[in-house]
């Protein structure tokens, strides 16, 4: 056996691949639509001869995508930078934290697992320095703060993640075209919206395309929607409370948001297919009914990353388009977003880790994603001509003016209740199960994890 | 790459060489230190008795010491877990068993998992013998045996998209893209969402892995059937037996040990089986399993791992029967000859 | 012999349709991804699979040019072109201006859009629209119903094929899975042996320990070996992630069905054979390595094709106990790598499955031939 241990080194000496030499998408200095001093203040970091490896949910396009942003670090820095990512990056990142081999950084997208490996000091606090740099910088600030502080082991609150990369979940998709040969106005508020609702039917159309399959995670759109109503029904206060589980799933505000979802999404006429197929339908497949000719449906509520999954050459803007699903019109609740977004953890402390975290802070790291696609970003200060598109600057915008921005509620709750039962809770509800009965047992479920 | 290729191959020699130059060189010099030949009268007898009870030792030895690390530690460890608080950290004492026997989940998955344990393995073993007899006898049988086994050849993930085409709904006003709905829609019924219809969709859970296992039960089976010498079933015919009389009382004799190895062993993997149900439907519609259960506490969300290691235990427990039923079998093995 | 008391009962006919049905059963599903894998991504869920060698009458959407393209000609403000590039295959039966009645014309036909605005849409797809004033805005929309023939594409697996370092991968594949094929059945086998044959205290008890083992969810034991690996790697000071690492890992997940099912066999070799062998002076180590093994070739080579198929498509422990980098990543990593982050990248899914088959099917033919008829023929059979 000690042979195969000798030879086996002896194998991994010699297949050491030195990496690719990293190929730079914008040549530093020459667009001016980025802050290329923050690259010259990179290279005044050493860090050559030193290692990060850094684990994230990209893969495929997104992962070549993270990839041309981290590009210009290693380059910068001369660190030797891997990233690796899996089909099962959360339960791997659970693995390798307990068996004490993390990656220096992981970039999650659930703040409920951040606040677990937080609360079993698996994590390295950023400083209080970078939770300045977010709460002044950052549209919403406050928000983007709380969400990246958690309790640690000592249950002393720090700021473990920082928010990098967000998506903007409360928009409306629909095809200009189709809107217009009907005579339909984009709403401004949430009555409004029903109104168009009401006409469309009237008009022996079909309102809404609502899928929510998706295989192993089945249900989560409709979460997305309920979270929405939430927002746009009762104050953030409530919202964080509900989230937290200070007011029950029973609270009848809760209730009352499950009840306005249920109504648009189980009624045959009023999603495509019939209610039948909304669950059984995958919410990549969902937009595409938007595209049909004739249209099987007109509108589609998802985050702004679905455009990807819209038909090949469609083009945002003129084939599709979004608006803001609006707020009630005498709520006085400003203008709520709920949104997702990824947030960098250091679970292994190094000096490299650290300069990469100082990385993350510089506008230049935003403007790079922002000017290829499917990167949103709070940062005020990054240019907002580094949009690819007017559409994505558009929810840029969105997400920098927001009054109050609140994070996915269903990825802010325990797992089993925001990865489980608020999901299996979304599919009764829409099987027709009563808004209470499916509250109760989610609440039921929630009170046997406490 | 082409020096990976060659030390992937010193590696392979060496590694392959090192268990035989083990097994080997161990019985040699077995054989050096207690010398049964060369010697003579009750040294010699004395030496083989040595040799007879240490060889055992030699020959199960190194898989003993695998098993030991790889299995049984995790096991240990395992155990010590479900007696501990989420985090590992605290001792909860039987908490989490009681915690199992009071959650719906967990009555409604032991429900499905009897379910999966009664139909699977029975289905897997019939059809997998039933297609080894026909495909014997036929000249394109290898080539409708691949066909059969290809299934097992394609990942879990790789099935659940071949099934998501077969099983995929649209409402009835639409072009069907799953087959089976199709096929349905055709004979001029309703389409159905077939994975979330009560009970039934268990069943279509069961028939992926049933897709999937015939062949494993089909070319282990094969090999046992090619196994009965030729002369058993000349003789059988010779006294005038017919097809269904050699199959049931010359052929299923003959090769019982390997269908119950079979149908034990599928029978375990219906035990373990989650990536079936955690693509599909993830628990939901009531057609949660144990095992998807377990990965379910453990990862989702950072994880409970008390919980996750009790359901665990649990699964482990549900095998007791099988080893028992093993244990009679081995022991009447060993008596009968 | 078998052959010819099968084909009196169930007649010659009778078996080879019985086949045929259950191997149509058994491929048609996965004829389901070998063609949507030559598909490409919008096709795949717009329609069934098995339509793709059909023509299908689609609607589709196209826009006109805008009114940059206008010239004035008699009096009238024109706008001509294509709707589909020059040699396109499709031909439009019928078109229309707007989405609830998108085949409201037949092509070659004038439409009238009202204020004097008229379009023509001819099947090859040339269109004349006029008007009196000059067109604003943007160019018109239009549907239309267009035949096209089957299109299929070799697209999804240059994707696959041609992505980087997949060659490499394929490598680092082979390196995981030979060996932790060849070792567990070296190391089984002689254990199968043991068990099956020699007596010693304990057997019975290690039986029944093996069989418990074989229920061992993967999962649970991820961490307190990866916990193992890190501890051993820190005490030598060398990576805790290495081939050598996940050989054992593997062979150690698979021992026990590897045990399990070599014994029960080798525990049905003929008793005969063995005292015959030893009556001759052999030891067991002879008897093991002349008779037994060779006998159980047949049983040796099935659990060689289930554990290389374990191995080649796991993806979990290579995930865990490998590392990431290009010389570790395996291919089912690779592949992993070219799925989209949500998932519901169909084309590629069903790509990869038809990659990742080749190698285990070429195993499978290759030992199929191991399972011939008669290799124990003329040995008696014993209980």
């Amino acid at each position: 056996m000690k042979h195969i241990g000798l030879a086996s080194a002896a194998l991994l000496a010699l297949a050491l691949a030195t990496p690719a030499s990293a190929q730079l998408k914008f040549a530093p200095g020459e667009d001016d639509r980025f802050n290329w001093e923050d690259y010259e203040y990179l290279k005044q970091m050493d860090l050559n001869g030193q290692s990060l490896s850094v684990f994230g949910p990209w893969r495929g396009e997104d992962e070549a995508l993270a990839r041309s942003v981290l590009a210009y670090f290693s380059e910068a820095t001369g660190v030797d930078l891997t990233y690796s990512s899996s089909e099962n990056y959360e339960q791997q990142i659970v693995i390798d934290t307990q068996a004490g081999s993390p990656p220096n950084i992981a970039v999650l997208p659930q703040p409920g697992l951040i606040q677990d490996l937080a609360s079993k000091g698996l994590l390295t606090p950023l400083g209080e320095d970078a939770a300045t740099y977010v709460r002044e910088n950052y549209g919403a600030g406050q928000s983007w703060v709380d969400l990246g502080t958690y309790a640690g082991q000592d249950g002393q609150e720090q700021f473990y993640g920082f928010p990098y990369k967000a998506d903007l979940k409360s928009l409306v998709w629909y095809v200009p075209e189709n809107f217009e040969e009907a005579g339909y106005e984009v709403p401004t508020t949430w009555e409004e919206l029903m109104a168009l609702q009401e006409q469309i039917v009237a008009d022996g159309g079909t309102p809404w395309c609502i899928g929510l399959g998706s295989g192993g995670a089945t249900g989560w759109p409709a979460t997305d929607w309920v979270e929405d109503i939430m927002l746009r029904t009762q104050p953030p206060e409530v919202y964080d409370q509900w989230t937290s589980n200070e007011i029950p799933f029973t609270d009848e505000r809760v209730v009352g948001a499950m009840k306005i979802f249920a109504d648009i999404a189980t009624k045959d006429q009023n999603v495509s297919g019939g209610k039948a197929a909304v669950a059984a339908t995958d919410f990549r497949d969902s937009p595409k009914g938007l595209f049909d000719i004739p249209p099987k449906c007109y509108m589609h509520r998802q985050a702004s990353f679905i455009s990807s999954f819209f038909p090949e050459g469609t083009e945002l803007g003129t084939d599709a388009d979004f608006f803001y699903l609006p707020e009630k019109a005498d709520a006085d609740l400003g203008k709520p977003v709920l949104g997702g977004g990824t947030l960098f953890t250091i679970t292994k402390d190094s000096e490299a880790a650290r300069a990469f975290i100082t990385f993350l802070q510089t506008p230049l790291a935003h403007e790079l994603w922002m000017a290829q696609s499917g990167f949103l970003t709070p940062l005020k200060t990054a240019n907002p001509e580094a949009y690819a598109n007017e559409a994505l600057k558009k929810q840029g915008e969105i997400l920098v003016n927001a009054d109050t921005f609140r994070f996915d509620g269903s990825d802010l709750m325990p797992g089993k209740i925001g990865a489980g039962a608020f999901w299996t809770g979304m599919i009764d509800l829409v099987g027709g199960k009563p808004a209470e009965q499916v509250a109760s047992e989610i609440q039921n479920a929630w009170d046997a994890i406490k | 790459m082409a020096t990976q290729i060659i030390s992937a191959i010193i590696v392979i020699i060496v590694g392959v060489g090192g268990c035989v130059a083990y097994f080997w060189g161990a019985n040699r010099l077995l054989e050096l230190v207690f010398p049964a030949r060369g010697t003579s009268g009750k040294t010699a007898i004395d030496n083989l008795r040595r040799q007879g009870f240490i060889r055992p030792w030699l020959f199960v030895g190194p898989a003993l010491l695998i098993l030991g690390v790889y299995l049984i530690y995790p096991v240990v460890e395992t155990l010590r877990l479900s007696f501990l608080d989420r985090g590992g950290q605290n001792f909860v004492g039987f908490d989490n068993y009681l915690w199992a026997i009071g959650d719906r989940e967990f009555r409604i998955s032991i429900l499905n998992n009897l379910l999966w344990l009664a139909v699977v393995p029975a289905v897997c073993t019939f059809l997998g013998l039933v297609i080894a007899v026909l495909t014997d006898r036929i000249w394109w049988g290898t080539i409708a045996k691949s066909l059969v086994f290809m299934p097992l050849a394609i990942s879990f993930v790789g099935a659940s998209v071949i099934w998501k085409f077969i099983y995929e709904y649209r409402a009835a006003d639409q072009t069907q893209i799953g087959l089976l709905n199709a096929f349905v829609t055709w004979l001029g019924f309703e389409p159905q969402v077939w994975i979330s219809i009560p009970f039934w969709n268990n069943l279509f859970l069961m028939v992926i892995l049933v897709w999937i296992q015939t062949g494993f039960a089909m070319v282990i089976l094969s090999a046992a059937l090619r196994g009965i010498p030729d002369e058993t079933i000349e003789a059988a015919v010779i006294d005038g037996a017919n097809g269904f009389q050699i199959f049931w009382k010359i052929m299923i004799p003959q090769i019982w040990g390997t269908i119950a190895v079979v149908w034990t062993t599928i029978t375990i993997l219906v035990l373990k089986v989650f990536d079936i149900v955690l693509t599909m439907t993830n628990g939901q519609w009531n057609t949660q399993v144990l095992a998807n259960l377990m990965f379910d506490w453990m990862f989702r969300g950072g994880g409970d791992f008390g919980r996750g290691a009790t359901i665990a235990i649990v699964i482990m427990m549900a095998v007791i029967p099988i080893m028992i039923w093993n244990i009679r079998q081995a022991n009447r093995e060993a008596d009968g000859g | 012999m078998a052959a010819k008391a099968g084909r009196s009962f169930f007649g010659r006919w009778g078996v080879h349709l019985a086949v045929l049905a259950i191997v149509i059963v058994w491929t048609l599903p996965t004829m389901g991804i070998l063609v949507s894998s030559l598909r490409d991504r919008d096709q795949i869920i717009v329609s069934g699979w098995w339509t793709a060698l059909a023509g299908s009458e689609q609607t589709e959407a196209g826009r006109l040019a805008g009114p940059d393209a206008q010239i004035e000609r008699d009096g009238r403000f024109v706008i001509e072109g294509l709707l589909f590039e020059e040699g396109d295959p499709r031909r439009i039966s019928a078109f229309g201006t707007r989405a609830t009645a998108p085949t409201a014309t037949e092509a070659g036909v004038e439409a009238d859009l009202g204020d004097g605005v008229t379009l023509t849409v001819e099947a090859d797809s040339r269109y004349v629209m006029t008007s009196p004033v000059a067109f604003e805005g943007r160019g018109q929309r239009v549907y239309f119903s267009a035949l096209s023939p089957p299109r299929f594409t070799t697209e999804n697996y240059e994707t696959v094929l041609l992505s980087e370092g997949i060659g490499r991968s394929f490598v680092n594949s082979l390196t995981v899975t030979i060996p932790a094929t060849i070792i567990p059945i070296l190391i089984a086998a002689f254990a199968a042996y043991a068990l099956a044959w020699m007596r010693f205290p304990g057997r019975a008890i290690l039986i029944a320990v093996i069989i418990g083992l074989l229920v061992v969810p993967l999962q649970m034991s991820l961490i307190p070996l990866l916990k193992l690996y890190n501890g051993v790697g820190a005490f030598f000071g060398v990576p805790a992630k290495t081939y050598l690492g996940i050989w054992l890992a593997h062979t150690g997940f698979g021992l026990p069905f590897a045990i399990f099912l070599l014994r029960s066999y080798i525990a049905g070799l003929p008793r005969e054979i063995m005292e015959s062998a030893r009556i001759d002076g052999a030891s067991d180590f002879d008897i093991f390595v002349r008779i037994v093994l060779p006998l159980s070739f047949p049983v040796l080579a099935s659990f060689a094709i289930f554990q290389f198929l374990w191995v080649w498509n796991d993806l979990l422990v290579a995930m865990v106990f490998l590392g990431t980098g290009r010389d570790q990543l395996v291919l089912t990593g690779k592949l992993n790598a070219l799925l989209g982050s949500r998932g519901g990248d169909w084309e590629i899914l069903t790509t990869s499955a038809f990659v990742t088959i080749i190698v285990p099917l070429i195993v499978f033919f290759s030992l199929q031939r191991y399972f011939v008829r008669g290799l124990l023929a003329g040995s008696v059979k014993g209980g």
